[in-house]
């Protein structure tokens, strides 16, 4: 399966990168300087203090995780190259490693410490994004359909994404409602849920002051690190959407506040 | 063996013991007030008119659970693949004659993506809560969250936008620049614990067999592991060590609910593996839930309540077949199950089609006729395929609140 392609898995012995000793792969100018400017970010985040707290390298983290029973991931790994001062060792465990995770909190309830392992997960692959990383860009590749509907309607799964061509190890009974998937959703005694392409109907005034969030907030610019056509094409969306709220404003006489 | 009092003192002494650091549990909830009281922030209150009921907490701490005039923020993975997740609530609040909206106007917490992806940040996270709980807050109801991650979230930014004093002023400059306040609820209230506290009126409602019915619970990990200290916990359910929900709900309608060693186990949803890279959660899902729950606990259904766990559980299983595991374990929601019990329409209100693993095996030992509610429902589909207006739950919102969010026939907006 490809989709595997861009997550840890063990080699022959000897041949994985090491995830704890700096300096184990090569270095250049640039990747230096990525490093540095990634490990500034992510240890003056406000969160950084909040979330590492310490660590024992008890392990109980990583025997009650799910992704470490199937990659090559460990939370206390990543705790522990959290903690140290090693920016190399930091970009490294964010080309792969952080995408395995499952973020379900239990590294978090087991841990004595109190760390937030989970969030400073979190963290790492929020600078992968923002820093445009090539991890970041082929692991969200099969992402953008779900981003476009999150970034313009708020909601992340809509009926017509259950596809068979995609979706055909869910089964038959998955895949067969797309035959007629219209009369299905109205048969749903909900009206707002009698759509097929959102999971609800979102109103325009909705959408459009959660696009006023992503702008401010600097969500926009983040996601243009990793595919600016991608924003191109939110963009032109909410401007079609822009104009058409005027016109609706004019048909139903709602006035200038 | 400790009993339920001696174990909830020991996790207490525990949680405010942790010599290791710093930092010690609190409750935000008393600095939210403080807050409020400064004008720093609007609590959106509990009132009489949501007729509250107390619960208490991990640590025994007090929460308000209001029953009636509430907003339901809805999950956008149920209302996408599970929508009578969704419709089976809705018409126990019908039953119950609760008043509530369910409107177009709102957002899904967007956390499914952030968890998933990394594509988003903390303040954008928090305008997005507060801008949905502000709906309520203008509505005068009170949000119902009906996502598992979307409370943890919530629980999340309300600390976050509670102790952060730059997210709270950039969240709250946000909100003006949408003529909106920087509104918080009182409590973060998942519909679970809306259900475990309607559980005996709900039980009160059983007419179908439950006594044969054995269930496997998957506690959600974003209802009790996100914030811990927020989730119920009662003494005489699960020994007080588990959340009393959906527990206690499914031995008051009188199914037995069965133990199995990884309950403690995640679902293997993992946000971003769901849905670009399955071969991870359905083996998880296949391996770590469904098998033993199948061959531990025997159970007839697993019950769980969130969506995350539901669609994973649930569409993890039909490609077990090709190794062999053929377990084919019906998985419904807490509230689906309750709903059956009480005699909903499986098709039409439970919506049980939408669900991958086989069900008409549990409704017959419950006691449906399995092959008059199928015809039922495809006599129903053939009359809306020729036109006839769907069965509603509520009266529909009008065409004007596709664009504009109208509370009592004004539109309420700042641009």
């Amino acid at each position: 399966m490809t989709v595997l392609q861009n997550l840890p898995r063990r080699g022959p012995k000897g041949t994985e990168p090491s995830m704890v000793i700096g300096g184990a792969r090569p270095r250049d100018e640039k990747t230096e300087e990525l490093a540095a400017k990634i490990f500034s970010e992510f240890k003056s985040d406000f969160r950084y203090k909040e979330y590492v707290l310490g660590c024992i390298n008890c392990g109980e983290c990583t025997t009650g995780c799910p992704a470490a029973r199937f990659y090559n991931f460990s939370p206390r790994e990543m705790l522990q190259i959290a903690y140290q001062d090693d920016p190399l060792v930091l970009l490294d465990a964010m080309q792969e490693k952080i995408w395995a995770c499952c973020q379900c909190y239990t590294c978090n309830m087991r841990c004595r410490f109190g760390n937030d392992i989970a969030g400073i997960i979190s963290v790492m692959r929020e600078l992968a994004v923002r820093n445009g990383l090539d991890s970041a860009k082929e692991v969200l590749k099969p992402y953008s359909r779900i981003l476009l509907a999150v970034m313009t309607n708020g909601t992340q799964v809509s009926p017509d994404m259950i596809q068979p061509d995609f979706f055909a190890d869910w089964g038959p009974f998955a895949v067969a409602k797309q035959t007629d998937i219209k009369t299905l959703r109205k048969a749903i005694p909900i009206d707002v849920l009698q759509v097929t392409d959102s999971s609800w109907e979102v109103s325009m005034q909705t959408s459009l002051e959660l696009f006023q969030i992503y702008t401010e907030s600097g969500v926009v610019d983040m996601l243009k690190s990793i595919d600016p056509d991608l924003v191109e094409m939110i963009e032109d969306i909410v401007d079609e959407w822009k104009d058409e709220f005027e016109e609706m404003k004019a048909k139903y006489g709602v006035g200038e506040a | 063996m400790l009993n339920a009092d001696q174990i909830r003192d020991v996790i207490n002494q525990r949680a405010q013991a942790r010599t290791f650091s710093d930092k010690k549990v609190h409750d935000v909830r008393e600095e939210m007030w403080r807050l409020h009281d400064k004008g720093e922030l609007v609590v959106i209150p509990i009132e009489k008119k949501n007729r509250p009921v107390e619960v208490e907490t991990l640590f025994g701490w007090k929460k308000r659970i209001p029953t009636d005039y509430l907003w339901h923020h809805k999950s956008c993975g149920q209302c996408g693949n599970i929508p009578g997740y969704p419709a089976s609530l809705l018409w126990f609040m019908n039953q119950f004659k609760t008043h509530y909206l369910n409107e177009p106007h709102q957002t899904s917490c967007t956390a499914w993506n952030y968890h998933g992806s990394g594509t988003s940040n903390p303040v954008a996270l928090a305008a997005v809560a507060v801008r949905n709980w502000h709906r309520a807050y203008e509505t005068g109801t009170f949000p119902l969250i009906h996502c598992g991650t979307s409370y943890g979230d919530y629980k999340e930014m309300r600390k976050l936008l509670i102790e952060n004093r730059e997210v709270r002023e950039k969240v709250r400059d946000i909100m003006h620049h949408m003529g909106k306040e920087l509104a918080i609820p009182e409590e973060i209230v998942h519909y679970s614990e809306w259900v475990h506290v309607k559980r005996n009126d709900m039980a009160g409602m059983v007419k179908m067999k439950l006594d044969g019915i054995t269930a496997a619970v998957h506690e959600p990990c974003h209802y009790y592991k996100m914030v811990p200290e927020d989730a119920i916990y009662e003494k005489d359910t699960n020994g007080g060590q588990r959340p009393a929900p959906p527990t206690a709900l499914i031995q008051a309608l009188g199914a037995k609910v069965a133990d199995y060693s990884t309950w403690y186990d995640c679902c293997g949803f993992g946000f971003r593996h769901i849905l670009t890279e399955r071969e991870f959660s359905r083996s998880f899902a296949t391996l770590r839930k469904i098998k033993p729950m199948v061959e531990e606990a025997h159970a007839d259904v697993a019950i769980t309540t969130d969506t995350g766990c539901v669609t994973t559980l649930d569409k993890s299983q039909w490609i077990g077949k090709s190794h062999g595991m053929d377990y084919m374990l019906p998985v419904l929601a807490d509230v689906q199950l309750a709903a059956l019990a009480a005699g909903a329409h499986p098709y039409k209100i439970v919506q049980i089609h939408w669900h991958s693993s086989p069900t008409d095996s549990l409704l017959e030992k419950m006691g449906f006729d399995v092959a008059y509610y199928k015809k039922d429902f495809n006599s129903y589909i053939e009359e809306l395929q020729r036109g006839r207006e769907p069965d509603m739950l509520y009266k529909p919102h009008d065409e004007m609140e596709k664009y504009f969010a109208v509370n009592k026939g004004h539109v309420i907006m700042d641009n």
